[in-house]
């Protein structure tokens, strides 16, 4: 279990960390999620004693290792630009904290190609880092971090610099990788379908504050604020609140369903609406709508539900968020 | 950018005939007057006592150069990338220096800080001779070669970063380790590039050295002070020569070498 506990971080006049608290329980794959910016990497590095912190405490496992060097945290690094040790082979680069730790020859051997067969690079032992791709270096880079038999292991970005397709295999083999070796990570996103796809804990961080922390079931449904909302998944505004664009509900006529639905106090109320765009998306459909307020919005509907309502684009509507739909008071100042 | 084939080889014969009429015809004229009369006479002038002393002398100031250049230049390197310090700038200014510098005016004012009459004067008349002795042109080589070995390990550092350090340090190495089983392999060809540089120019210094030399044959002449003496103060100019030759041939293999290391970097 990692805590941190009131950790401050002024770059200059910047503060890029404020006042954060964590728990992040032993065994779990916690994403810190946020934008660009938002200090993720500064409370990572924290936690790594790669960074000192201004004021605050990180405990590992019961310990404080608040003063302590990264060398005697017991942790396990991955840089996002993989920071491989370019004249070193791949096995040398494995081999190096055990060889540090002066093990002997045979252990570090078994050791090394134990990992290198769990991360898939069996027989890669001899080339050097530039002789493989971005995602054998990164996954080289993780066997590396694993070797030394961290309590903790912590990503910053670690698929940040792939293609996309490499991306979400490889954060599919971490999440599968976690479920054998179960030891606590920490990873580092800006990507929200990232940190859903892999993570069983989510912390969301905006301006160097934790905003909410949860499961992703949670911090989807109820999330605590409209920052939070609307950096996990989309959003639409509708009379001032914060609805997911699936939790609206289309009816050409007022009177039927949709006003009699209207019985949860704080849901949005029917909204007159003007058809903008309807927009097939394979499975769903989307609305684009406009207001009579003048504000646009727009709807996540089934294809079934459109057909069934045929919508052309130019005709009115009635709209209204579903009675258990995720609604968020609109607050400006938290917004991205 | 394209060119015509009658420009292309205009330029070609340019620039070849440039070199040929600045660098290749006097070391060749060199090589033909030093080779002419025989390789035995050759040998035999660059094996008198003077010669084997000034070669001798060349290269002890070379081995105590070189290994106080590379480990100012690494330590100079690190914190002019690395530090954040007050007078960052001044200190980039001031390595320079040198580049800027005239050898000769090296020579003068190594003089006026080490002779017997100057600021440290007092040690000169304690019995430690530096001007007119080995330290004194030790001093003075180093001044002419310090930039080379901080401005060739310069870029390497900024270019590698500080993130395999980092990972070094999450993976337990502590600065000693990180600093020689990271750091140092990571800069080890602009270092040996910056070694290669200081030997040669400390081979082929002239002026700073002859100003704090006492210039005694068999004592205290260098490799360059051994050619000017043979051909201005003794007239014997197949023996400057001889020892030109020599010096050239030094440096060639330093240059073979480099490109040998060149090669092999550049294998990986
Ligand atoms: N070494 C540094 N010096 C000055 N400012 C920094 C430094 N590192 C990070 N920052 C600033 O702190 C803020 C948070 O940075 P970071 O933790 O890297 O954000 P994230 O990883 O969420 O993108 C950013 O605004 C960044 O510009
Ligand atoms: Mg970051």
């Amino acid at each position: 279990m990692i805590t941190v506990t009131a950790a401050r971080k002024h770059y200059g006049s910047f503060l890029a960390l404020d006042d954060v608290d964590i728990d992040i329980p032993s065994g779990s794959l916690t994403a810190l999620l946020g934008p660009s910016g938002s200090g993720k990497s500064t409370l990572l590095r924290a936690i790594a004693g790669l960074e000192g912190l201004d004021g605050g405490t990180v405990t590992i496992d019961g310990r404080d290792v608040t003063a302590e060097p990264p060398q005697r945290r017991g942790i396990g690094f991955v840089f996002q630009h993989y920071a491989a040790f370019k004249h070193m082979t791949v096995r040398d680069n494995v081999a190096f904290g055990l060889t540090i730790r002066k093990r002997p020859k045979a252990e570090i051997a078994k050791k090394v190609d134990d990992l290198l067969e769990i991360v898939g690079l069996d027989g890669f032992q001899h080339r050097y880092p530039a002789q493989l791709s971005g995602g054998q270096r990164q996954r080289m880079a993780l066997a590396r971090a694993l070797a030394v038999d961290p309590q903790v292991l912590l990503l910053d970005e670690p698929f940040g610099a792939l293609d996309a397709k490499v991306r979400t295999d490889l954060r599919q083999w971490l999440r599968r990788l976690h479920d054998e070796v179960h030891v606590t990570t920490v990873l580092v996103t800006h990507d929200q379908e990232e940190a859903l796809d892999v993570a069983d804990r989510i912390a969301v961080l905006n301006h160097g504050r934790i905003e909410q922390v949860g499961d992703p079931v949670t911090l989807y449904e109820r999330p605590a604020n409209d920052f939070v909302m609307g950096f996990l998944g989309s959003v639409a505004t509708l009379g001032g609140q914060l609805v997911r664009p699936h939790d609206i509900v289309l009816d050409r006529d007022r009177t039927t369903a949709l006003a009699l639905d209207a019985k949860v106090a704080d849901s949005p109320g029917v909204i007159t609406a003007t058809v903008e765009r309807v927009v097939p998306l394979g499975f769903e459909v989307r609305i684009d709508l406009r207001a009579d307020s003048g504000e646009r919005f727009a709807a996540q509907i089934t294809r079934r539900d459109a057909a069934e309502l045929g919508l052309h684009e130019g005709e009115t509507i009635h709209a209204r968020a579903t009675s258990r739909s995720t609604v968020v008071d609109h607050d400006p100042a938290l917004a991205i | 950018m394209r060119v015509g084939t009658g420009t292309r080889i205009t330029l070609r014969v340019v620039a070849l005939g440039y070199l040929f009429v600045l660098v290749a015809v006097p070391i060749g004229v060199i090589l033909w007057r030093a080779f002419e009369p025989g390789l035995a006479t050759f040998i035999a002038s660059i094996s008198t006592p003077a010669a084997i002393s000034a070669l001798n002398l060349s290269l002890l100031i070379i081995a105590i150069v070189v290994p106080l250049n590379v480990v100012f230049g690494v330590v100079t390197a690190l914190a002019l990338v690395r530090g954040r310090f007050r007078g960052r700038g001044l200190l980039q200014a001031v390595v320079d220096l040198p580049f800027a510098v005239s050898p000769i005016v090296v020579g003068v004012s190594l003089i006026m800080l080490w002779g017997v009459n100057g600021w440290f004067g007092a040690i000169d008349r304690a019995g430690f001779q530096v001007i007119f002795g080995l330290p004194g042109m030790v001093l003075a080589t180093i001044f002419v070669t310090l930039p080379f070995v901080v401005r060739e390990v310069e870029p390497v550092l900024h270019e590698i970063g500080t993130e395999q350090e980092q990972a070094a340090s999450t993976l337990g190495a502590d600065r000693w380790q990180t600093f020689w089983r990271i750091t140092l392999p990571a800069i080890r060809w602009g270092l040996t590039y910056g070694v290669v540089l200081t030997v040669a120019r400390a081979l082929g210094e002239f002026g700073a050295v002859i100003m704090v030399s006492s210039g005694f044959p068999g004592v205290s002449q260098t490799l360059t002070l051994l050619v000017h003496a043979r051909y201005i103060d003794d007239h014997n100019t197949y023996g400057a020569y001889a020892a030109a030759t020599l010096l050239m041939g030094i440096a060639l293999l330093v240059l073979l070498l480099m490109t040998l290391l060149d090669r092999k970097r550049s294998d990986r």
